[in-house]
């Protein structure tokens, strides 16, 4: 150890001798210079965030028609016969569902009737979700039937992509894809949260398919080990409207040993 | 010294010491919030207090692990290791921040109870690349926390020394683990050289400041000694400067051998409080003066003087001309033993 005739004792006044503080002044500056250094590196070199969003305190009220096909939505007319399909989600990392089943009860069979929604907007690419936070706030608007959006089969695909959950990746969090969020992705889609397959070109034009079992019924617990990793997935496309579908096995799940390329 | 329990007593080196800690927490959560608004603008609230707490949290771990080397080597360090609990205990709030966030975004609010939930999302055990990096993060904040519950002095009383060190030591475990969940986890994502380099270069710096002290002070137990008639030889009696010590192993034990007042004496090296080294100490107002804390011992019979009543084992000494001898054979702890006469 190399001596020091400077000895001090936190109890003694005047025992930090001028060697030792010299000595604590460079430290200090160093400790200070990494952290400086540190928060920079940190900070500066993360990879980019994208524009999704997620209106968390603010409220927005939708009216359209119900379905499920399988998955809880709303059409909703955004310009004269032009049609948007709003995914309906819970709160948390819960489905729909339980936020529809006391107006389910009340009417029986709610699809292709007019509800209307107040919820938290999530949107991002094209696609937009709400979430239902409070059952109250679902409301049967008409009881007359309106017309549903048509399946259009499309062919049998292989795609490569990565299963996600919607709520996260569409604005909930960032990023919600990939390895850091894929125990979040887990518990959403365990949670009654559609699985989606996020798959992205090499022009960088990313397609989304909500992926249902070959019977066309949801997915959930069956799908947990593969969410959140490149994979390639053998199915039946479907196109309904704005969103696209895909009805697989899960046994044809292929993981891939490759870095996600999905944004 | 503890012999009551209160409130600690904030003298001007441990207000400046805490001043320095918040403003360099302050310094990083401002400097991480502003560069990522700035260049990354559509960041989440959520994300930037996720990253910017967790990589503070390991930064100061690396800070933390640094001072217990660099105080070995240069006593100058030592003022820093005095007040290092309130580095770990602010590091454990950094890290604790991170660790919530993470539970709450990633785990709560689901179909499971969060805790269970990190244990069981990612079931891929058996992978290195698709590890579950949660768990480890989780098992290193618990770590975290236990040291950071106990470090005051009432648990230091209560656990004993030794018990409380070996606890305490556990921080090896936490480091192993943090260090595994970042590379198992952000970094498998967020794959840049600067912020790998850097934790790559904290390791190598802890680790190398670590091996050099183990090297330096290895020659302290192995220095070879002669035996005559059951008494070990030291040194020769000028080897020991006035008011200091030389510490001497004996059996695998250290022992602090002191010179003041035309006398040697000699304690064993441990100190009862937080397990410093005695002998790289010094006698103040005729006691002997721990390096770390100040906790102090009489050198005849190593107790501490009254109201205290920690007490470590003395030895007995003997000059041959001028070279010391030790009887190996340590009395009970607090034991008077005639100071040997210069």
């Amino acid at each position: 150890m190399k001596k020091n005739d400077e000895f001090y004792v936190s109890y003694i006044d005047r025992s930090l001798g001028p060697k030792t503080k010299t000595t604590l002044k460079r430290f200090s500056i160093i400790a200070l210079a990494t952290i400086v250094i540190g928060a920079l590196l940190f900070s500066f070199f993360q990879k980019p965030f994208k524009n999704s969003t997620f209106e968390l305190t603010s409220a927005t009220n939708i009216t359209g028609t119900y379905y499920e096909k399988p998955y809880p939505m709303l059409r909703v007319e955004v310009a004269e016969n032009t049609f948007k399909n709003i995914l309906l989600l819970g709160f948390g990392k819960s489905s729909a569902n339980p936020y529809l089943e006391k107006l389910q009860k009340e009417v029986k069979d709610l699809n292709g009737k007019n509800v209307s929604i107040e919820g938290n907007l999530i949107y991002y690419n094209g696609k937009t979700l709400i979430q239902i936070t409070d059952d109250e706030k679902v409301i049967l608007e008409s009881s007359s039937k309106k017309r549903l959006p048509e399946k259009e089969v499309i062919s049998k695909m292989t795609l490569t992509g990565e299963i996600i959950d919607p709520k996260c990746y569409f604005g909930v969090m960032k990023p919600g894809k990939g390895k850091i969020h894929r125990s979040c992705a887990v518990r959403c889609v365990s949670g009654g949260i559609p699985p989606v397959l996020a798959t992205t070109d090499k022009n960088n034009i990313s397609e989304y398919f909500l992926i249902t079992d070959l019977n066309g019924k949801p997915i959930n617990k069956d799908i947990l080990e593969y969410i959140g990793k490149p994979s390639e997935i053998t199915g039946i496309v479907e196109k309904m409207e704005d969103w696209s579908i895909i009805k697989i096995q899960v046994s044809d799940i292929r993981e891939l040993d490759k870095k996600s390329s999905i944004y | 010294m503890g012999l009551n329990y209160q409130l600690v007593l904030w003298n001007n080196h441990k207000k400046t010491y805490d001043k320095l800690i918040v403003l360099g927490m302050l310094l990083y959560i401002i400097l991480f919030a502003v560069v990522t608004l700035v260049f990354n603008s559509e960041t989440s609230i959520e994300t930037l207090v996720i990253r910017a707490f967790g990589s503070l949290a390991i930064i100061m771990l690396h800070i933390i692990l640094v001072i217990g080397p660099l105080a070995r080597l240069n006593s100058a360090f030592l003022p820093i290791l005095y007040n290092r609990r309130h580095l770990g205990v602010s590091m454990f709030i950094a890290a604790f921040i991170h660790g919530g966030f993470s539970m709450f975004q990633f785990h709560a609010l689901g179909d499971v109870n969060p805790i269970y939930s990190i244990f069981i999302s990612n079931m891929d055990y058996g992978s290195l690349t698709d590890f579950p990096f949660q768990v480890l993060g989780f098992l290193a904040l618990l770590i975290l926390f236990v040291m950071a519950s106990t470090s005051h002095d009432f648990f230091l009383g209560n656990l004993s020394a030794k018990t409380w060190k070996r606890l305490h030591m556990m921080v090896y475990a936490a480091y192993a683990l943090i260090i595994a969940h970042v590379f198992l986890g952000a970094f498998q994502q967020e794959t840049s050289p600067f912020t790998i380099g850097i934790l790559v270069f904290g390791f190598i710096l802890v680790s190398s400041l670590h091996l050099i002290t183990a090297f330096k002070e290895g020659h302290i137990d192995t220095a070879k000694t002669e035996e005559k008639e059951g008494w070990l030889k030291v040194c020769d009696i000028s080897e020991i400067e006035e008011d200091r010590a030389k510490i001497f192993t004996v059996e695998k034990e250290r022992i602090a051998i002191f010179k003041y007042d035309g006398k040697l004496s000699a304690i064993h090296n441990v100190c009862k409080h937080q397990g410093g080294p005695l002998g790289e100490g010094k006698i103040i107002d005729g006691c002997i003066t721990c390096p770390w804390h100040g906790y102090q011992y009489l050198p005849a019979n190593g107790q501490s003087p009254p109201p205290f009543t920690e007490k470590v084992a003395t030895y007995e000494l003997k000059l041959d001309g001028k070279t010391v001898y030790i009887n190996p054979k340590a009395f009970e702890e607090g034991t008077e033993v005639n100071p040997c006469k210069i």
